[in-house]
């Protein structure tokens, strides 16, 4: 028999049953590990599901084993008290509402080629009107809900560049200045202001780059105990925080640009004449 | 007579004092076993070669550092006996600094610099701008008041230091080199600011190079391997 | 002492405005981040709390503890309500029950949700236009604006109800009339929002069954408040579980809001460690700039304690300069953000991410306040450990 899996709204009773043979010829159920660990269930043990919180219309299963839910991003922060049935012995728990026993949800098809997902959902849905068939892949709420969630962390970085980059130009102006003596020095014997530009502008992008790379190696470093410290807080597989190919791209070229224009500034306010005549004399 | 004026008190007395510096490559000795006695009004220079302890006796003298060995009292007050705060207490009181490199603060204006230590010991506004007006005018820098650091010259500037180490009246006035940034013309014009410090009753230690700096003080220590060598009056 | 660091740090900065100029940005714009998260980290629950209190009912009962809306329904909701009526505690009592039905020129793969109540009962949705009371259609259908606006639906249009109960079933169609256009309570900005009697509700479905997905209550203040109606329920109905607006703002606050919440605790960490390091690292820079006009002052009387407490004041300076500064950036920020934030797919229209609390502005003060000291410990630890004989010496020789 093909092993169905629902997830359904119940009420979930431990229960001792009577007698081994009884208990073995009850359906069996998979237990989320959540459920599992709060109503402190054991693998074997008899339990009643109602959809009622009267226990009306209950069902008995055997606890045949524990689940790690699939983790979900949209509800990472709910505690998933869940179990799952086979199908036949989920229409025993169908709401009586009307609805068919004989009705589904859903239908989960694992394709062959995954790239031919599309092409499959438009079929289904030309073949069977009112069906609705779409790729996993494709965009729904949940990547509405992304995108959004992505727009706002990137707000949140533009800020804080914003507020580093001007943290990075207080710094840099004060580290040229220091060396205002040998920038004047420098400039008495023959150098022109487009080659110093040049040099200040090179150790900008050194240093943002230094600090970029850094960044990324304290971000890979810090990925886990992230992830640890999230997936203990929300009891949760769901990985947080994943620094990946076009973030570190991303984030580079955020920073070698900021160190630039930093450098670029602090070059200039060095390099004018006012400020070397002042060393001058 | 109140104590400091007391001509048989010493403004600054060393007696028997050491400095040594613990480097990697072994101790070294700046000062052996040194005594000298500033009297008030006295005019004192210290000479000798570069590395031969003079600084770091005129640093002992104002209370700035600690002999390894020896005693230093000021105005009769044995310096080791007090803590640091009580030891900034004395410096800003009683003992004024001359440095060679003027150490001016230089977003503050000529006399704003010389302001700030009397600010600082809780002189009352009016007051402390009359006497920085005086201050200027007795340095020649009347006109310069409001000019800062970067707009004055060499000169001009250690005279605005002179100034601000005489802000709050010191009997002891300090002075490291102070001739050794400026040229010859303006480095007798300061020489002559000390002469005339001293004639009206400010005693002077400068620790100098130049030897007609050294020349115009009444007595002259020379130093040679962190001991005094001779004195000459 | 203070006052004298605090005259000579403030002319110090004053006198070097391009220096204050770059530190006030900085901390303007990190400290802005700091007030923002702060806001986030409440706004969503002050939002949701003003919400939920507007709606008139301050306890909801509902039949399991794991989902305040989406558990399993109570049944015989006729016999509970009217057992929950006799209570002195309680003032008033709702039953909803959710349903989703299509109607006639519904846009493609969007639902109305129709919410089934006691019409003659206080209702949780404020009429905006139409009436109950007056109207003496059969079956008044109360509708929110959207479902107005793209059904072109007003006051008197009939409508036919087709039921979603699963592909299985074929309800027959329900016809009913707009009686009112109402703004729910809950409602995401582009919710497609109905209401009409639990029997129509239950119609759509052909189902009879008595039941209900919550009850709403309104607690007598007089005897009790909320926790008295609570208690009341638990006492009555054992199988139901009631909670107070204050426990649900609790209970989302734990769960379905504590993403921001730690999102917001996490940027506030940072931000504030990031701060803290950027001043740190600017003041210790500045210092070792100062070393030789430290130890001259240092030479001339200052004390360790009055050199510290200079480079105290201005860290302090620099970060109260930006802090204040911060307050109204931030709120400018916030909306920008808020926006953002409220075009996640199901947020109620008039829910707030970022909320204006006294309580946000004190402790983004007490926060920046600490920040001051913290990042300027290092910075006075350098000028108190500093040698003064030695560094007169050492900048003499450079």
């Amino acid at each position: 028999m093909a092993a169905i899996l629902i997830v359904c709204i119940a009420t979930v009773t431990p229960f001792a049953a009577s007698t081994a043979r009884a208990q073995a010829a009850l359906p069996e159920i998979l237990v989320s590990r959540q459920l599992f660990e709060r109503e402190h269930l054991r693998v074997g043990q008899t339990v009643e599901l109602a959809r009622t919180e009267t226990g009306k219309g209950a069902a008995r299963f055997r606890v045949a084993g524990v689940y790690e839910p699939t983790p979900d991003p949209m509800r990472f922060a709910q505690e998933r008290l869940e179990v799952r049935l086979h199908l036949g012995d989920a229409a025993v728990l169908l709401p009586a509402d009307g609805s068919s026993p004989r009705s589904l949800t859903s239908i989960n098809a694992a394709l062959r080629r995954s790239a031919d997902a599309t092409g499959f959902s438009s079929d289904v849905e030309r073949r069977l009107p009112g069906i609705s068939a779409r790729s996993t892949s494709a965009p729904d709420e949940r990547t509405s809900t992304f995108t959004v969630l992505d727009r706002f962390h990137l707000a949140i970085a533009v800020v804080t560049i914003v507020g580093s980059g001007a943290f990075l130009l207080a710094l840099m102006v004060m580290l040229v200045d220091e060396r205002r003596e040998t920038v004047a020095t420098l400039r008495l014997i023959g150098l022109t202001r487009r080659r110093l530009v040049a040099q200040i502008l090179v150790e900008g992008a050194l240093i943002a780059a230094a600090g970029a790379a850094f960044g990324l190696l304290f971000a890979v470093a810090a990925e886990p105990a992230f992830n640890r410290f999230f997936q203990w807080r929300y009891d949760t597989a769901l990985v947080f925080v994943r620094v990946t190919p076009a973030i570190a791209a991303r984030c580079v070229l955020m920073a070698i640009p900021v160190g630039l224009a930093a450098s670029g500034i602090a070059g200039w306010t060095i390099l004018r004449r006012r400020s070397l005549l002042r060393v001058a004399r | 007579m109140s104590e400091s004026q007391n001509p048989e008190i010493s403004a600054v007395k060393a007696h028997d004092i050491s400095r040594v510096f613990e480097m990697p490559a072994g101790p070294v000795h700046a000062l052996r076993r040194v005594s000298v006695t500033v009297r008030p009004g006295d005019y004192v220079s210290v000479v000798g070669p570069s590395g031969c302890g003079k600084s770091t006796l005129l640093h002992l003298l104002g209370c700035i550092d600690v002999p390894t060995t020896g005693s230093v009292l000021v105005n009769g007050i044995d310096v080791s006996t007090l803590s640091d705060a009580e030891r900034s207490a004395l410096r800003l009181r009683h003992i004024g600094f001359v440095f060679q490199r003027f150490f001016l603060l230089p977003m503050l204006t000529a006399s704003e610099n010389v302001e700030l230590p009397q600010a600082e010991a809780g002189v009352a506004r009016a007051e402390r701008r009359a006497r920085t007006r005086e201050l200027l005018e007795y340095v020649g820098l009347a006109d310069r008041a409001s000019h800062r650091p970067a707009e004055l010259s060499g000169g001009e500037m250690q005279r605005v230091a002179i100034a601000r180490a005489l802000a709050n009246g010191p009997t002891l006035l300090l002075a490291d080199e102070p001739t050794g940034e400026l040229d010859q013309s303006t480095g007798a014009q300061i020489a002559s600011l000390f002469d005339r410090l001293n004639a009206d009753g400010t005693a002077l230690v400068i620790v100098t190079h130049d030897p007609d700096v050294a020349a115009r003080a009444r007595r002259t220590l020379r130093m040679r391997d962190g001991e005094i060598v001779e004195e000459s009056a | 002492m203070i006052g004298r660091a605090i005259a000579f740090a403030w002319l110090r900065v004053r006198r070097e405005p391009g220096r204050l100029a770059l530190g006030v940005i900085g901390v303007t714009a990190i400290g802005a981040l700091l007030f923002d998260m702060l806001l986030l980290s409440n706004g969503l629950l002050v939002s949701f709390r003003e919400r939920l209190d507007r709606s008139g009912f301050d306890v909801r009962a509902v039949a399991s503890e794991s989902a305040v809306i989406a558990g399993p329904p109570i049944e015989d909701a006729s016999r509970k309500l009217a057992a929950l009526r006799g209570e002195p505690s309680i003032a008033a009592v709702q039953r909803v029950r959710l349903g989703s039905a299509d109607i006639a020129g519904t846009p493609p793969g969007r639902h109305v949700t129709v919410a089934g109540v006691d019409l003659a009962a206080p209702v949780p949705w404020t009429i905006l236009e139409g009436g109950m009371a007056s109207s003496n259609i059969p079956e008044p259908l109360i509708i929110n604006r959207n479902l107005s606006r793209v059904l072109h639906l007003t006051i008197g249009s009939p409508v036919v109800l087709n039921g979603r109960c699963g592909s299985g079933s074929r309800p027959l169609p329900v016809d009913a009339t707009v009686a009112a256009i109402a703004e729910f309570e809950n409602d995401a900005s582009d919710a497609l929002t109905a209401a009409s009697s639990s029997s129509l509700v239950g119609a759509l479905c052909g189902e009879r069954a008595d039941e209900a997905d919550m009850l709403l209550i309104q607690s007598n203040p007089a005897r009790g408040g909320p926790n008295a109606a609570a208690a009341a329920v638990r006492t009555r109905l054992p199988g139901l579980h009631a909670l107070t607006n204050d426990q649900i703002v609790d209970r989302f606050s734990r769960v379905e809001f504590s993403y921001f919440r730690q999102l917001s605790s996490v940027l506030t960490a940072v931000t504030l460690f990031f701060g803290l390091l950027l001043i740190a690292v600017l003041l210790t820079v500045s210092v070792n700039q100062q070393l030789g006009e430290i130890a001259a002052l240092r030479a001339l009387g200052f004390s360790r304690a009055r050199v510290m407490a200079g480079v105290l004041c201005e860290s302090a300076l620099l970060i109260g300069i930006g802090g204040i500064a911060a307050i109204p950036v931030g709120g400018l920020l916030s909306l920008w953000l808020d926006a953002i934030l409220r075009s996640l797919p199901g947020i109620p229209a008039d829910a707030r991410f970022f909320v204006f609390t006294t309580h946000a502005v004190l402790v983004h003060a007490a926060l920046l306040g600490a920040g001051a000291v913290l990042a300027a410990v290092y910075p006075m630890r350098l000028v108190a450990a500093l040698p003064i004989a030695t560094t007169l010496r050492r900048e003499v020789v450079s």
